[in-house]
């Protein structure tokens, strides 16, 4: 079954940027982009046991005659024949679109509720989050402005989120044939300990013949040591992994990195079905 | 939230014989819970209410008040398109929506919502009920504590139903018309894993009312002496309240269309609904706010006006409530039709009283007992509900016979003019109204994805039809699609019966090419297609098969036989208990 992106589009010069990055993941991991290209300002997406009502901030309203005809000249741009555009079928409300949730990925901006003069660097909205904790897909986060990728790294904290976002990270670099990076910040476990859990999830095989380099920062803060990460690479990650209260207590990873690191970002929840 | 997710996964001993043994008793247990806190939420209304209407009693006399229910309504309607970022309306279609389609999953702001909205538009004196939001409100209650025990699709359609039923036991102190309103207009499902809850729930629901403002009826309990001919005469009420009800549901669609195409800010078009609603309420105020007071005086019989001014009051009280609540203002029927109702069975009461002056009838208080069931029964389509909601805001089951007969024939009459109810016209229209058990329901839990068949070989245009004939040996298939070698793209199909004359001639197998004989001309479906739709398409163009192609490209076939295995194996998870 071929594989689709959702992508919400926006008729904006930040838009446009977004749906580049779009497009390019998808040119370079085979993906076919799905574009919806909003009516409302807001819109449902059912999950299997969530709804997220995602309200838009207007910019994604802006020029609605020419969103079409510049979303197609931003995917053909890349090489890509003309996507598929989105309509929704069924409406909670009058004003109240349900967009599908049987996608294989879905692209946000880091925000996709505030105004985008608003949106800097360490800031996820609310509704991306939402998103991100209850999708069965990752969610690509893209940088402000595109940059095409031309690695793999994955953040590997040991948890199952962790190991989800491996096993999406293998199956991204073959897909792709870029080289993959590993980073994992030592805390409570050792190195031996990692390489246990890669052991036990049989994935050690796959690690030795598709892994260009595993870096382990046994030492100095994480945020300081994320500077290691190649700085046009795509980002793999889990989110939520440990529970509420203690990313609560701790603080989250993900949080860490996204308001740490520039990159494009690909980010697994918690309901993420990871396959080879 | 793990603790729960283990408690239920029976990882604790002590709580596997009660969680895990039988979800009968899960689901009885977080019913009561759902049914207590539905019943808080139907009593925080009816408490906004009060406040609202006693805060606002001291300038209803001035020359200004008309302009009250349109700041009511303005300010509902800014409340929920800019805070709360919701539509307007009373609910319950977006209720049945979510139990229909996306079994019960509902979004947690609806939970306290519409409480807000509706106290602003009936406080200020808008013409609509507090029914509605607090049925809004206490099933999404229900689905988001569903949610938060990660419970599944089937037991969240319990707890919806279960908060529904809460809330209105609660808001009628009526536990059996909260149930009966629950399965028949909502749930619509008769099933011991339904009802059980949901009766728990009701009891839950009515019992927290009852504890916070004492066991009171809504309206006094009264005698009443029927004889055969009163109930005779109440053929003619279910028809008078079957007329009023169509009257009523058109109405509210008109004003509701009248008001889509105009085009203004939504509050502002709230604002003049509420301001004509205020100017009608000006000269007849029995039409403002929902309206029980003027119930119980006529249930009472003190109400004393003419049967021309209860006729043109039946009138304004529709009038009222087409502008309430199709130009942008909260809240919901119910109580109108109670108010509406009443006034019918007055007025019907008093033509016939003047129609045959011999005759001695029950008192009129009866008739607009009668027609209150009338009306609900003919508005909703659900007469068992106007029957007990009736018998248990009256406290009494004395008029039990001609209400069944009222209720009945009512419901009838109106389902001829009007297949469905005010509740459900719209999801009906669109295809969206996916009862258990039914066919569209079936289909709809299925999809295209879920039916391809990806054994197909595809074989490109370019190929000639001798080698084309040594891959249909290998086949057991009679479709093959025909794919560009370079672009992927879909071209058409080659069916066996189509060709077969070319197949007998091993002349054409080195001069013929798959281009020159594959059909183009192809129905395909796309992998968002509904399944009813691909359906009624196989039916229309007598195909047991069809290709499914997505972005150009070919994904599989469907047919009808892989269809009817995975529909019978949905039917069997959807009926089983």
């Amino acid at each position: 079954m071929e594989t689709r992106l959702l992508h919400i589009f926006r008729n904006t010069p930040l838009g446009r940027e977004v749906l580049l990055q779009s497009t390019y993941f998808c040119k370079t991991i085979g993906v076919q982009p799905m574009i919806y290209i909003p009516e409302f300002i807001k819109f449902l997406m059912y999950f299997e046991n969530d709804v997220a009502q995602i309200d838009l901030d207007s910019s994604y309203l802006t020029a609605p005659e020419t969103a079409r005809a510049h979303a197609i000249d931003i995917v053909r741009s890349q090489g890509l024949p003309e996507p598929e555009f989105m309509e929704p079928k069924n409406f909670t409300a009058s004003t109240l679109p349900d967009i599908p949730v049987n996608f294989d990925f879905m692209c946000c901006p880091r925000s996709i509720s505030d105004l985008s003069s608003k949106i800097g660097l360490g800031y996820l909205g609310p509704r991306v989050r939402r998103i991100v904790q209850s999708a069965r897909f990752p969610v690509l986060i893209a940088g402000s402005v595109f940059k095409p990728w031309t690695s793999v790294a994955v953040m590997f904290g040991g948890s199952a989120n962790a190991v989800k976002a491996l096993k999406l990270g293998l199956r991204i670099s073959r897909k792709s044939g870029l080289p993959l990076d590993i980073f994992t910040q030592l805390g409570k476990h050792t190195h031996d300990d990692y390489q246990k859990i890669i052991q036990q999830k049989h994935l050690a095989k796959d690690i030795d013949q598709q892994v260009r380099k595993w870096t382990v920062f046994d030492s100095g803060e994480f945020a300081e040591n994320l500077y290691d990460v190649p700085h046009d690479a795509l980002v793999i990650l889990g989110a939520y992994g440990h529970g509420i209260i203690k990313e609560m207590l701790f603080g989250s990873v993900m949080e860490k990195v996204q308001s740490t690191l520039p990159n494009n970002l690909l980010i697994v929840g918690p309901k993420y079905q990871a396959a080879m | 939230m793990k603790f729960f997710q283990a408690l239920k996964a029976g990882r604790f001993p002590s709580w596997r014989l009660f969680f895990h043994f039988d979800d009968r008793l899960l689901l009885i247990s977080i019913g009561a819970l759902v049914g207590s806190c539905s019943g808080l939420a139907a009593l925080a209304l009816n408490r906004g209410l009060i406040t609202l209407f006693e805060l606002l009693s001291h300038y209803r006399h001035l020359w200004w008040a008309f302009v009250l229910p349109g700041i009511g309504a303005a300010l509902s309607s800014l409340f929920l398109e800019k805070i709360m970022k919701e539509g307007a309306g009373h609910g319950v279609p977006e209720v049945l929506y979510s139990v229909s389609r996306y079994g019960g999953l509902m979004r947690f702001r609806s939970s306290f919502s519409r409480l807000i909205s509706s106290c602003l538009t009936i406080g200020s004196g808008g013409s609509a009920g507090p029914e509605a939001p607090v049925v809004m409100s206490g099933a999404a209650i229900g689905s988001n504590i569903a949610q938060f025990f990660s419970l599944n699709d089937r037991q969240r359609v319990a707890l919806v139903g279960c908060g529904t039923a809460g809330a209105v036991a609660a808001i009628f102190n009526a536990p059996i018309a909260g149930l009966v309103f629950t399965i028949e207009v909502i749930i619509g499902e008769w099933t011991a894993l339904n009802i059980v809850p949901i009766a728990v729930a009701s009891v839950f629901g009515a019992q927290v009312c009852r504890l916070l403002q004492g066991n009171q009826i809504a309206f006094t309990h009264l005698k009443f002496n029927i004889d055969p001919v009163d109930t005779l005469a109440c053929i003619g009420l279910a028809v008078a309240t079957a007329v009023v009800s169509i009257l009523l549901t058109r109405a509210l669609r008109l004003s509701h269309q009248r008001a889509h195409h105009i085009k203004l800010p939504i509050w502002v078009k709230a604002a003049m609904g509420g301001c004509v609603v205020g100017g009608i309420g000006f000269f007849f105020p029995d039409v403002l706010g929902e309206g029980y007071h003027t119930i119980g005086s006529m249930v009472e019989g003190t109400f004393s006006n003419g049967l021309l001014f209860v006729a043109v009051l039946v009138f304004a009280k529709i009038i009222a409530t087409a502008f309430t609540l199709g130009w942008g203002g909260s809240g919901g029927i119910f109580a109108p039709c109670l108010v509406i109702g009443s006034f019918t069975g007055l007025m019907y009461h008093r033509f016939i009283d003047i129609l045959w002056p011999g005759v001695t009838w029950v008192n009129e208080g009866c008739f607009a007992l009668l027609g209150m069931a009338g009306l609900i029964s003919g508005i909703l389509q659900a007469p068992l509900t106007g029957m007990f909601l009736i018998v248990e805001i009256t406290g009494g089951y004395e008029v039990i016979l001609p209400l069944i007969l009222v209720s009945a024939i009512s419901t009838t009459l109106c389902h001829s003019f009007e297949p469905a109810s005010f509740y459900m016209k719209e999801l009906v229209e669109k295809g969206h109204f996916l009862r258990p058990r039914t066919d569209a329901r079936v289909l709809a839990d299925l999809s295209v994805e879920e039916l391809v068949e990806k054994d197909c070989i595809v074989v490109p245009k370019d190929m000639k039809l001798g080698d084309f004939v040594k891959i249909m040996q290998k086949s057991h298939r009679n479709f093959f699609p025909v794919e560009d070698e370079h672009t992927g793209e879909f071209l058409g199909l080659i069916h066996l019966d189509d060709i077969r004359e070319y197949l007998f001639d091993p002349f054409l197998y080195e001069t013929v090419f798959l281009e020159q004989i594959m059909d183009t001309q192809v129905e395909t479906v796309g992998l968002d297609d509904d399944l009813s739709v691909v359906l009624d398409r196989m039916d229309a163009a007598n195909l047991f098969s069809m290709p499914v192609v997505a972005s150009n490209r070919f994904v599989g076939m469907i047919s009808k036989a892989t269809l009817l295995d995975k529909y019978r194996n949905e039917l069997i998870v959807q009926t089983h208990h």
